[in-house]
């Protein structure tokens, strides 16, 4: 009687609560968030806090408006957002393939290094690629940001991966048939890889829609600030700001991913997942 | 993972070679492919050579340095490591870091490998894809803005997190300012954004596992925890490596959640080895001093990677 | 391969093409913005000015910018409102500005770095004082000495002070209601304030603290330093300064000023300190005060206007943020911070610095003198986000709809306590801010923890004082 219990360990309807709880736990900050935001400031302490507004209202998210430039920002969140996107689908799809399916030499250490750059913390080297790019007349531009964050790591290993993944068959019928590296790249992998690229413009977007330290760094005037670094000034001078307009600011500045995550949770999912198949 | 790709690189020369074709014409083929090879590195390698390369080379020649941006450096020669091994504040960061380190990844890949194989078992696909998406949500979430909504959420006094603790009678904790608490608050802040890059990991992996192996385990006589323990495991245990490797990389790296919370403190209970690096540097001005303490962390992070390579080989199997 | 397929990849590279070509004209489109081209004044030879960000929001600048425009027409000014959570943050951003070869003309400086700024990288006002001294002896007539003198450094004159925050007591009516207690008194000690405290705390449920602060060299430990008549680092008087003092002031306030504040010997250790944390050890022991808490974004006006705080240390600047909140004129009020061995209160000033880099010093100097004006000031503070620096304009029409009832209270924290002083901000303020933020952390998990970390602070501290920055 209890032996398919027995087999599965915990009766369904306990794994489903359990579930149920641990996925609760993980959205209630989220939803406290948002709840929060849209409540005056007053009711913002309120405990047990209410996660339906009684009388819900937007003031917080006018306040936002009023006190920050938020068209500026999300523009300059989206250009340096996509075009580091594109950038690192054209750098990793480029090096994927080259690491996957041609053959030259050092392949085996250029392929270390590029993993060993996963190493180096940001921080570390912040201060010299300032420097690098104080050089080349870059501070303070929103392409300081941009083009540093070409190369990507993980973007070239997911697609190496991918293309590893598509059978070695097609190429070789290309080279029989007579066509040459070059060709037998544009016409018979390339358009295969789509999917794969699009895995890496999405995790580019997710991570530097909300990156930080970077903008901090780079960006001195304030027409050049991204969303997460406009939204600090919410916080006032001394922390006189008001919670409410604070977590408006952050709602705000969650839409974006959040699309992306609707939108682009398949191949998100899917880059991260391909991470840990041992292929 | 890089182990097990090497066979197969391995295993498709020879073969690659194979198409049988005039030697002339295949050397201008080669001629053609290191070209193109070559073409196709130049972003990523010059990239990665200005913008990684090239600044921790300029990050040990720094190191070596006294420099306060304002005046010109000063050759120091050893100065800055002796200063930084001499300085309590920077020592106590390395064993917050080590310790935060341990304690996030732990119970990241604890956590995650729980719910995945929970996620895994029988359900009805829509809750299945319900539970993924939750788990994996916080993940796109900005590291600095859900800090400042948790600094809210663990506040001792007015805080929902003792609220709901206070429901089951658990007294007010001082999450954020008791040396105890602040590390364990740090750390849960940091778990609970990240450990859904592990569970999508390990969902992957066991999506991998094909079911005739369960059921061979079952048939055995293999059930519940330990058919879990002996034979998932072992089948999971490259994504494990994963898993952890990422895992040990990001948490060695953090900054935003002890920035925001704590600011490093109490004390120094929550400052961590980037935190110094940011404060020595930007704050202080001591760019010397910062470039060595990064010198330092950099080579922690490589030694950390490689051992777990080294052990790995011993308990990582692959199918 | 079918029909279907080959179109689908058509189609896809037709939409590769497309989506490239969208990209190169987006690209080229934003180019400006991208590498910062389109920002007005950036290399035209405008005086470049960096103010804090989350203080002078997009308002404020236009305020200033179209302000100065009418009195200076042939001066180009950019305004650059660099966001920063803390002055600390904010002066990691100029600096870093300064690094990249980007540094303003002027900045913004509050008393936390008007001696690291002195001392490394400002230009003294002195004879541009002199020269315009007729035209700014309304200016100092209006500002109280103990404003300017926080801004010497070392007998010279480095900024005009156009704000400042004192920590005075901000009282929540409600909770001193249902506590019955009446208002303090000006002349309360710190024992009424004890005694207060265990009232609120007794009429009030859980969830309830009666005294919050937080963990700041400013407002933080500091006044309750001064109220027990000492300091973190000892402190004295440069000399100098007479040429000031004698050409602007009358003799009465000109008694024991100086040539600007020296903060050396670090004196943790001190009895009074001790006494200071143990007192504080004490409230959190009892329950009666909260835990400092450290880092960034505590937007903690809600837990005040809420009632769920009674009494906090905050300046003027309060009375904007509490009215932002919700908070009505008549459910606060304001008091001079309690009497201890003394009832000498601490503040911040804040003004605009020099650069010795800059090579517009003539046109800085005109945009100092136009910033400390009043019809500027008026324009500029009308949320009261902050304690204007000239007397005058602290009026009972200004906080007719914030409040606080005693707003007196702000500036008679100098009038009439002439000892009033700046909190220590030596040039190596970063350090000695981290190392008091970090071991006042400590130092107050309990009572038997006093002694131990506030010798760790003074050694701490001692190491940095003898850095050189």
């Amino acid at each position: 009687m209890n032996l398919s219990r027995a087999r599965h360990g915990l009766a369904p309807w306990a794994r489903i609560a359990g579930l149920t709880v641990c996925a609760l736990l993980t959205l209630g900050p989220v939803v406290w968030t948002v709840s929060t935001s849209l409540r005056t400031p007053a009711e913002s302490f309120d405990l047990p806090p209410k996660i339906i507004p009684t009388d819900p209202t937007v003031d917080s998210y006018r306040g936002v408006f009023e006190q920050i430039d938020v068209w500026l920002l999300a523009l300059n969140s989206t250009l340096v957002t996509a075009l580091i996107a594109v950038g690192q689908m054209i750098t990793a799809g480029l090096a994927g393939y080259a690491f996957a399916r041609l053959e030259f030499r050092f392949k085996k250490p250029l392929f270390a290094l590029v993993l060993a750059t996963m190493m180096v913390p940001l921080q570390v080297t912040i201060v010299p690629v300032f420097l690098v790019l104080k050089s080349m007349g870059l501070t303070d531009t929103l392409l300081g940001l941009i083009i540093p964050a070409f190369p990507t790591a993980f973007g070239t290993f997911l697609m190496r991966q991918y293309f590893l993944g598509m059978p070695k068959d097609l190429g070789e019928a290309a080279m029989l048939d007579g066509c040459g590296p070059w060709r037998t790249f544009r016409s018979v992998y390339a358009p295969l890889a789509t999917p794969g690229l699009a895995i890496v413009g999405v995790l580019a977007f997710n991570y530097h829609w909300n990156e930080f330290f970077r903008p901090l760094i780079l960006e001195t005037s304030g027409q050049n600030y991204t969303l997460p670094l406009g939204l600090v000034s919410l916080q006032g001078n001394l922390g006189t700001g008001s919670i409410s307009v604070v977590l408006a600011g952050v709602v705000l500045s969650m839409i974006p991913a959040v699309a992306v995550f609707v939108v682009g949770q398949r191949p998100l999912r899917e880059g991260i997942t391909s991470a840990g198949v041992n292929r | 993972m890089t182990d097990t790709q090497t066979p197969r690189i391995q295993a498709v020369r020879p073969r690659a070679a194979t198409p049988a074709a005039p030697p002339p014409k295949a050397s201008a083929r080669d001629r053609g492919t290191r070209l193109l090879a070559a073409l196709f590195l130049a972003p990523t390698v010059v990239g990665i050579v200005v913008f990684t390369v090239v600044p921790i080379a300029g990050s040990i020649v720094l190191s070596l340095f006294h420099w306060n941006v304002i005046d010109d450096p000063e050759f120091a020669g050893a100065a800055n490591y002796r200063e930084v091994f001499t300085d309590s504040t920077v020592l106590v960061s390395f064993r917050n870091t080590l310790v935060f380190m341990v304690l996030a990844v732990a119970l990241q890949l604890l956590i995650a490998l729980v719910l995945a194989l929970a996620v895994n078992g029988r359900m009805p696909m829509w809750l299945r894809s319900v539970f993924r998406s939750a788990f994996f949500f916080p993940l796109v979430l900005s590291a600095a803005s859900i800090s400042v909504v948790m600094k809210y959420l663990f506040n001792q006094d007015f805080g929902v997190v003792n609220w709901l603790l206070g429901l089951v009678g658990i007294a007010p904790v001082p999450w954020l300012t008791s040396e105890n608490a602040a590390m364990t608050a740090v750390v849960l802040v940091y778990v609970w954004q990240q450990f859904g890059f592990s569970f999508l990991l390990f969902v992957g992996g066991l999506n991998n596992i094909p079911k005739e192996i369960h059921e061979a385990a079952s048939l055995d006589g293999a059930t519940g925890l330990r058919k879990h323990l002996s034979v998932t495991l072992p089948l999971l245990s490259p994504t494990l490596l994963v898993a952890s490797v990422v895992g040990i990389i990001n948490a060695l790296q953090v900054f935003e959640q002890p920035y925001v919370l704590t600011n490093g403190g109490p004390g120094d209970a929550t400052r961590t080895v980037v935190m110094v690096i940011y404060e020595s540097a930007f704050e202080q001005l001591r760019f010397g001093e910062a470039s060595a303490v990064g010198v330092l962390l950099f080579v922690l992070i490589m030694a950390v990677t490689a051992l777990q390579f080294r052990l790995s080989r011993r308990f990582v199997h692959y199918q | 391969m079918t029909d279907a397929h080959l179109t689908r990849r058509t189609l896809l590279r037709y939409g590769a093409y497309g989506a490239g070509a969208a990209a190169l004209a987006g690209t080229a489109a934003s180019w400006d913005r991208l590498t910062g081209a389109d920002i007005p004044g950036r290399d035209d030879g405008s005086l470049v000015v960096a103010t804090l960000g989350p203080a002078y929001g997009p308002e404020a600048v236009r305020t200033l910018t179209e302000g100065f425009k009418e009195v200076h027409p042939d001066i180009k000014l950019r305004i650059n409102a660099v966001q920063a959570v803390d002055w600390s943050d904010f002066f990691a951003k100029i600096l870093t500005q300064i690094a990249a070869g980007t540094a303003p003309d002027l900045v913004y400086v509050a008393t936390e770095g008007v001696q690291l700024f002195a001392e490394r990288l400002g230009v003294a006002l002195d004879k541009w004082v002199k020269r315009d001294a007729d035209e700014l002896r309304e200016y100092f007539a209006d500002v109280h000495p103990s404003l300017v003198e926080s801004m010497m450094y070392e007998g010279s004159l480095y900024q005009l002070p156009v704000e400042f925050n004192a920590a005075d007591m901000y009282l929540n009516r409600q909770v001193l209601d249902r506590a019955g207690a009446g208002f303090p008194a000006a002349d309360w000690t710190r024992d009424d304030f004890t005694a207060l405290l265990r009232e609120m705390k007794r009429s009030s449920g859980s969830q309830f603290t009666p005294y919050f602060w937080t963990n700041r060299l400013w407002g933080g430990v500091v006044p309750w330093l001064f109220a027990n008549g000492t300091n973190l680092l000892a402190e004295s008087k440069a000399p100098g300064g007479r040429w000031l003092w004698d050409g602007f002031y009358p003799a009465a306030e000109r008694r024991g000023r100086g040539g600007g504040f020296r903060w050396t010997t670090p004196q943790a250790t001190d009895v009074r300190v001790e006494e200071a944390y143990d007192y504080l050890a004490s409230l959190i022991q009892e329950d009666l005060c909260t835990r400092p808490e450290g880092g960034n974004g505590q937007n903690l006006v809600g837990v005040f206007s809420t009632g769920r705080v009674g009494v906090t240390p905050a300046g003027g600047f309060w009375a904007g943020g509490l009215h932002l909140a919700g908070m009505k004129a008549a459910d606060y009020d304001v008091q001079y911070f309690p009497r201890w061995r003394t009832q000498r209160m601490q503040f911040g000033a804040a003004g605009y610095a020099l650069l010795r880099t800059s090579q517009r010093q003539e046109e800085a100097w005109e945009f100092i003198k136009y910033a400390a004006r009043r019809d500027t000031l008026m324009r500029l503070f009308e949320t009261n986000q902050t304690t204007p620096a000239r007397r005058s304009m602290l009026t009972a029409d200004r906080y007719r709809e914030t409040g606080p009832r005693h707003w007196q209270v702000f500036y008679d924290t100098l009038d009439k306590f002439p000892d009033t002083g700046p909190i220590p901000a030596p040039p190596q303020v970063a350090e000695v801010e981290q190392v008091l933020l970090k071991h006042t952390g400590t130092a107050l998990a309990s009572r038997r923890s006093v002694g131990p970390a506030l010798r760790r602070m003074q050694n701490d501290l001692e190491r940095a004082m003898e850095r050189e920055i």
